[in-house]
C-alpha cells in the first residue's frame, strides 16, 4: 500500500496534468485551474480517511471541519457579531474535528467501502452540488471541480492496486482487489452498506446540475479534436510562436 | 290583543329585521393593473427591458472571450428573471431584472470554428450585471411573461 507522501505526490502530479490540459483546452480559466488542482490533490488523500491512524484522516477532517466552519460563518456573517461567529466557529470546528472523527473511526473500516468506485463518485457529485448550490458556480465549473475530486480519489485507488503487486516475489499481495472495487458483499452488513451507498449516489445524481456542458467540454467529439489541437504545436513550430 | 293589532306588530317586526339584512354591496369594478409601456405595474420590480442589448453584450464579451473578433453571436429576447445568492451567502434574492440568452461561437486557437457556448447575461436596466455560462442554473428562476 502506498504511503501518505506517495499518494500526495501522485495525486498532485496527476491533478496538475489534468487541470493544465483543461486550461489549454480553454475549458477553464487560470484561477479555476488552480482550484481544480487543489481539489484533485485533496481527492487523492480522501480514501485513506477511513484509516484510523493515517495522516489522511487528520488532514481530511481538518479540511472538512474548516470548510463547514467557513460556510457557517458566511451564512451568519450578516446577523452574527464577530464574537458570536468566533464562538460558533470554534464550537463547530472542534465538534467535527475532534468529535465526529472519533465516531467515524469507530464506524469505518480501512479498505472497506471507502476504497470503492461508487464512493469516489459520491465525493465527486457531492462536490459538484456543494459548489453549484452553495457557492453559485456555473454548471460547467461545478462539474469540473466534482470531476477533479473523483479523479484524485480514483488515482488513489489505482495507486493502491498497483502497490498490491509484489514485483520482487512476482505475486499479488493480500490487499489486491480491495481498493478499486464496485461493491463488497461478504457479510449482510456489507450488503446494506452497498445498498445505502448506491441509493445515495442515485439521489445525488438526481439533484445534481445538468451535465450537458461538461459532456460537451470533455467527452464530445469536439473535445477530442480540441485535445488533439493542443497536443502538438498547431503551426508546426516548436517554442517559437 | 286583537288579530289586527297582532298582524301590525308582526309586520313591523319583520320589516325591522328585514332592514337589518345586509344588502349586497355593489360589485367591484374589475381593475386592470395600469400598464407602463406594456409592462404590468406588478412587474416593474424587474425594470424596463434593456435597450440595445445586442450591442451591449457584444461590447461586454469583447473583453471576456478569446479571439472576440471572430466570434458570432445568437441572441434570445430578454426575459424577466431573478437570481438567488448561493446558500453559503444566505440564499436571498440578489438580482431581479432581465436575462438574455446568448450563444457565442468562437474559433479555437488553430482557427477551427467551435460549437457555440451558451451564456445567460443578466441585466439591470441596460447595464450588464453578470454573465453565467450555461442555459440554466439552479439559483436562477425565469419569470413567465
Amino acid at each position: 500500500m502506498a504511503n501518505f507522501n506517495t499518494h500526495f505526490v501522485v495525486a498532485a502530479g496527476a491533478s496538475a496534468i489534468l487541470s493544465g490540459t483543461m486550461l489549454s483546452m480553454e475549458v477553464i480559466e487560470p484561477n479555476q485551474a488552480v482550484m481544480a488542482f487543489a481539489i484533485g490533490t485533496f481527492g487523492g488523500l480522501m480514501p485513506d480517511i477511513d484509516s484510523d491512524n493515517s495522516k489522511a484522516i487528520s488532514v481530511g477532517f481538518t479540511v472538512i471541519s474548516l470548510l463547514i466552519t467557513i460556510l457557517l460563518v458566511f451564512v451568519k456573517s450578516s446577523t452574527y457579531s464577530l464574537i458570536e461567529m468566533l464562538i460558533m466557529g470554534g464550537v463547530v470546528f472542534s465538534v467535527i474535528r475532534f468529535g465526529f472523527i472519533e465516531i467515524f473511526r469507530k464506524i469505518s473500516k480501512h479498505r472497506g467501502m471507502f476504497h470503492s468506485i461508487p464512493v469516489a463518485l459520491i465525493w465527486g457529485v457531492g462536490t459538484t452540488i456543494l459548489v453549484h448550490i452553495f457557492f453559485g458556480l456555473n454548471e460547467l465549473i461545478s462539474w469540473v471541480y466534482g470531476f477533479m475530486m473523483s479523479f484524485g480519489y480514483i488515482v488513489h485507488l489505482i495507486l493502491d492496486e498497483i502497490y498490491s503487486v509484489d514485483l520482487g516475489n512476482r505475486r499479488m499481495k493480500k490487499s489486491a482487489g480491495t481498493a478499486l472495487k464496485f461493491f463488497k458483499l461478504k457479510s449482510s452488513t456489507d450488503k446494506i452498506q452497498n445498498l445505502l451507498i448506491y441509493l445515495t449516489l442515485i439521489a445525488l445524481f438526481m439533484i445534481a446540475p445538468d451535465t450537458s456542458l461538461i459532456r460537451e467540454a470533455l467527452l464530445s467529439q469536439e473535445a477530442w479534436i480540441n485535445f488533439k489541437d493542443i497536443l502538438l504545436p498547431y503551426d508546426g513550430r516548436w517554442f517559437f510562436h | 290583543m286583537n288579530k289586527k293589532a297582532k298582524k301590525i306588530i308582526l309586520l313591523s317586526i319583520s320589516m325591522l329585521f328585514a332592514g337589518c339584512v345586509a344588502t349586497q354591496s355593489p360589485k367591484p369594478t374589475p381593475t386592470t393593473p395600469p400598464k407602463t409601456n406594456g409592462v404590468p405595474i406588478r412587474m416593474t420590480d424587474y425594470g424596463y427591458p434593456p435597450q440595445n442589448y445586442k450591442t451591449t453584450i457584444k461590447n461586454y464579451f469583447a473583453n471576456k472571450i478569446r479571439r472576440p473578433e471572430m466570434a458570432s453571436f445568437v441572441f434570445s429576447k430578454p426575459h424577466r428573471a431573478y437570481k438567488r445568492d448561493g446558500l453559503a451567502y444566505g440564499g436571498n434574492i440578489v438580482w431581479k431584472g432581465w436575462l438574455v440568452d446568448v450563444s457565442i461561437a468562437t474559433q479555437s486557437r488553430s482557427g477551427r470554428l467551435q460549437t457555440p457556448k451558451p451564456y445567460m447575461v443578466l441585466f439591470r436596466g441596460s447595464t450588464i450585471v453578470e454573465d453565467i455560462l450555461g442555459r440554466h442554473h439552479q439559483l436562477i428562476t425565469r419569470v413567465g411573461d
